[in-house]
């Protein structure tokens, strides 16, 4: 961060495209791709030279028609996956995009199947069943 | 003099945190409290002392001449004392030994008390031994310097100098948490007494987590430059497991306090909350990960926190695996029922702290396999949010049901006036900011849970009107402005990140630029000096409607430290806030300036929710401790009046 501070005197201005559609489509990928100097920041925020160059490249391919996943393409072959904040989901990627769901959908099985066991066994009768929830 | 002072009240805290763990592990009783105090006490005088070092400046101390410096102005004096990883790890011990004493002078006496004192004199030993023999902050330079390094100048700001001490207070407050409940499995009594005398633990380390990861969102967001405020970065995700754990403990206590059920699942939650926490202290002071965040990193202490962590995870888990199957089942209920509501909420949000810690350190297994991955935004946007949104839809229902059996159709009914107003706000929005789904999407479910929540609330009140509602006890009030706070926060951090406006000019003095209805002049800059710095302050008149007003974004430049930092120009409006930074002199157009103009929609809605969510949890922990009073005065029951009486335990 500081670095990237430091050595901030780029070159060029960030100027939209004319296409407010495209320039939203271009915004949004500029925050899904990584800068590459710096740590942990998309390219929409950092105000790195490289930062700069990747905006430019970003929006004149989104202004050539490229594709979202083309321009992903672009630069992950250029510097590797490292450069996509949203991992693709190949290799130990797909472990992101699966796990999560399969953890909820077999976490929420069991407890639905015991809940489904459970009612179909029936509450007793409680003899003062006035029991209100409050909250806390 | 003082230094060494410190140093000898760290040891003696250390001896004296060795006794309480002995004797509150074997024989218990009144010396234990007393102990529990003392090592309270010892480690906020030698927190006292190091503070004092920092504000004499004394830089024959190693840390003071490294991390402060003659020109600093107090409050980051002071600040400085905890700004660095040796004066942070002595306020991690501070805070630990101090909820360990509060506990000794609030709990009743009983095996249950003595037991977790015994416990946290067992945590509160290992991080002393760890501050003294691997950190300690009070070692000694010879020959001195004449003056310190400086503190780093992104640090001195208020709101990041109240940080660590409220983020502290939630991740160490998480410890006493873990220690009650590793005393009652010692015990075998996870019930709803134990249940009770948690709760009040995990509110206020929760309570205070939030604010501080808050304090911290804050701070990014006027002080990195760019106005983001969550980047989903390693180091926030740390924070965020055990909040989104502390989140599920304060939930499933309820089930267990109030109907004795889900109690080993509780009792897990209660230990992995503590875990989590020593593992986001490895993952930030190791230097694993790298961040904007973490200013503190020694990769040989991250080995000596990993040992700490196996030791207190393996020791309390096994110990869980040991009791956990003798806990018996609540009494039964409906699956549509308050407590299946309060299930479904924790397997939500059990699934989310697994997503983030899974997009946490799957980047480092990769490293080691020699695959990189940046897991970002976008990411969990895609991931986290949705699962997030389903939980909340169903916040509405959950608060309003019953324990045991819920009547779906009645609570139903009083909800359909919310649901009309949501997806009014919903249509509003769409029509505002055409293009973006996601963003009705979240103002939908925003609106749908301040409205559903409020509904509840009014049906609490009743006929009853004002006069009612201070009746009504903090619990219920907590519950309302807290999940309030959740719904303006959804709302806010939806509309923040959908419908912000973020461009960066370049403009020569004289030039204007345009957004959002405002136009921007920027009138040229000036160079002033501060206290420890000096700052180039640029002009810009901001006009709208014929009214203008002026803002001046700074860049500093801190000589000691020798780096500069920006300072925005906010202006509130009752829309959100028009942003102004003041970025960088062009080379080839001498004169003209790189000037990042924003426009952050209902930000204050974010920070605000943030708010009230803290407030909420503050609330039903008075409320707790009132009507534990009520209890006392009433009932002088030394035995647990509702453990023994029903089988507790196990659902999940």
């Amino acid at each position: 961060m500081i670095a990237a501070l430091a050595m901030a005197i780029a070159v060029g201005a960030d100027t939209p495209l004319p296409d407010a559609g495209e320039e939203a489509r271009a915004q949004g990928l500029m925050r899904e791709i990584r800068c590459v100097v710096c740590e942990n920041e998309p390219v929409s925020q950092s105000t790195a030279d490289i930062a700069v160059d990747m905006r430019r490249t970003i929006r004149s391919q989104v202004e050539q028609g490229a594709s979202d996943g083309e321009v992903r393409t672009y630069f992950s072959d250029r510097y590797g996956q490292f450069v996509l904040f949203r991992p693709p989901a190949r290799g130990l990627g797909i472990l992101l995009w699966i796990f999560p769901f399969a953890l909820l959908a077999a976490a929420g099985g069991v407890i639905a199947m015991r809940a489904v066991r459970g009612r179909r066994a029936g509450l007793t009768p409680l003899p003062d069943d006035r029991l209100d929830g409050d909250g806390g | 003099m003082i230094a060494e002072l410190g140093h000898l009240f760290a040891f003696l805290a250390l001896a004296s945190a060795m006794s309480q763990a002995v004797l509150g592990l074997t024989t218990g009783g009144e010396t234990v409290r007393r102990l529990a105090v003392a090592s309270g006490m010892l480690t906020l005088l030698a927190f006292a002392a190091l503070i004092v070092v920092f504000v004499r400046l004394d830089f024959s101390v190693a840390l003071v001449a490294s991390h402060s410096h003659s020109l600093k102005p107090i409050l980051y004096r002071v600040a400085g004392a905890w700004g660095n990883h040796e004066g942070s790890m002595l306020l991690w011990c501070v805070i630990m030994a101090g909820y360990g004493a509060v506990g000794a002078l609030t709990m009743r006496a009983d095996a249950l008390r003595d037991k977790a004192l015994g416990v946290q004199g067992l945590l509160t030993t290992a991080s002393l031994a760890y501050l003294l023999f691997a950190s300690s902050p009070f070692l000694r330079l010879d020959p001195a310097p004449l003056d310190g390094g400086g503190l780093n100048p992104l640090l001195q700001d208020p709101a990041l100098a109240l940080h660590p001490p409220f983020l502290y207070l939630g991740y160490v407050g998480f410890s006493f948490v873990f220690s009650i409940a590793a005393a009652g499995l010692i015990l075998g009594r996870i019930d709803r007494d134990w249940a009770r005398r948690t709760r009040p633990w995990a509110l206020a380390a929760w309570s205070a987590l939030t604010i501080g990861i808050s304090l911290g969102a804050i701070w990014a967001y006027y002080e990195l430059g760019w106005g983001g405020w969550w980047f989903w970065d390693p180091v926030e995700n740390a924070s965020f497991m055990p909040w989104l754990v502390g989140a599920a403990l304060v939930h499933s206590l309820i089930v267990t306090q109030k109907r004795g059920g889900m109690a080993a699942w509780t009792a897990f939650l209660a230990v992995l909350a503590f875990c989590l926490s020593i593992l986001g202290a490895f993952l930030v002071r190791s230097g694993v990960l790298t961040s904007v965040h973490a200013f503190a990193v020694d990769p040989e202490r991250g080995l000596l926190l990993l040992i700490g962590l196996a030791a207190a995870g393996g020791g309390a888990f096994s110990l869980y695996a040991w009791r956990a199957p003798k806990l018996m089942a609540g009494p039964e209920f409906d699956p549509v029922s308050r407590e299946g509501a309060l299930i479904l909420n924790n397997l939500f949000l059990s699934v989310a702290a697994a997503l983030v810690l899974l997009g946490t350190v799957l980047p480092l297994f990769g490293q080691a396999m020699g695959v990189t991955l940046s897991i970002g935004e976008p990411y969990f946007q895609l991931t986290l949010a949705p699962m997030m949104a389903v939980l909340l839809l169903f916040l509405p229902f959950a608060q309003a049901s019953t324990w045991r059996k819920t009547e779906i159709k009645p609570l139903a009914k009083r909800l359909v006036l919310a649901a009309g107003l949501a997806f009014a706000a919903g249509l509003l929005a769409f029509f505002l900011f055409r293009q973006s789904l996601w963003l009705m999407f979240g103002i939908v479910v925003g609106a749908w849970v301040v409205a559903g929540v409020i509904t509840d609330f009014v049906r609490r009140v009743g006929a009853g009107g004002v006069g009612r509602m201070g009746k009504l006890s903090g619990s219920v009030w907590g519950m309302t402005i807290a999940h309030v706070g959740m719904g303006l926060f959804v709302i806010g951090a939806a509309t923040e990140t959908a419908a912000r406006q973020d461009q960066t000019f370049v403009l020569l003095p004289g030039e204007q630029a345009e957004m959002d209805g405002r136009t921007f002049r920027f009138d040229g800059v000036r160079e002033i000096e501060g206290p420890n710095y000096y700052a180039t302050e640029g002009r810009i008149t901001v006009t709208r409607d014929g009214k203008s007003e002026v803002m001046t974004p700074q860049k500093r430049y801190y000589p000691v430290a020798g780096t500069p930092t920006t300072e925005v120009a906010i202006r509130k409006t009752p829309g959100g806030d028009v942003y102004v930074a003041l970025g960088d002199p062009v080379r080839e157009a001498p004169g003209a300036w790189r000037i990042r103009i924003s426009h952050h929609p209902l930000i204050d809605w974010v920070f605000g929710g943030a708010g009230l969510i803290a407030l909420g949890g503050f609330m039903a922990l008075a409320a707790r401790r009132r009507k534990e009073a009520d209890v006392k005065t009433e009932a002088p029951a030394s035995s647990g009046p509702t453990g023994a009486d029903r089988p507790v335990g196990a659902v999940a």
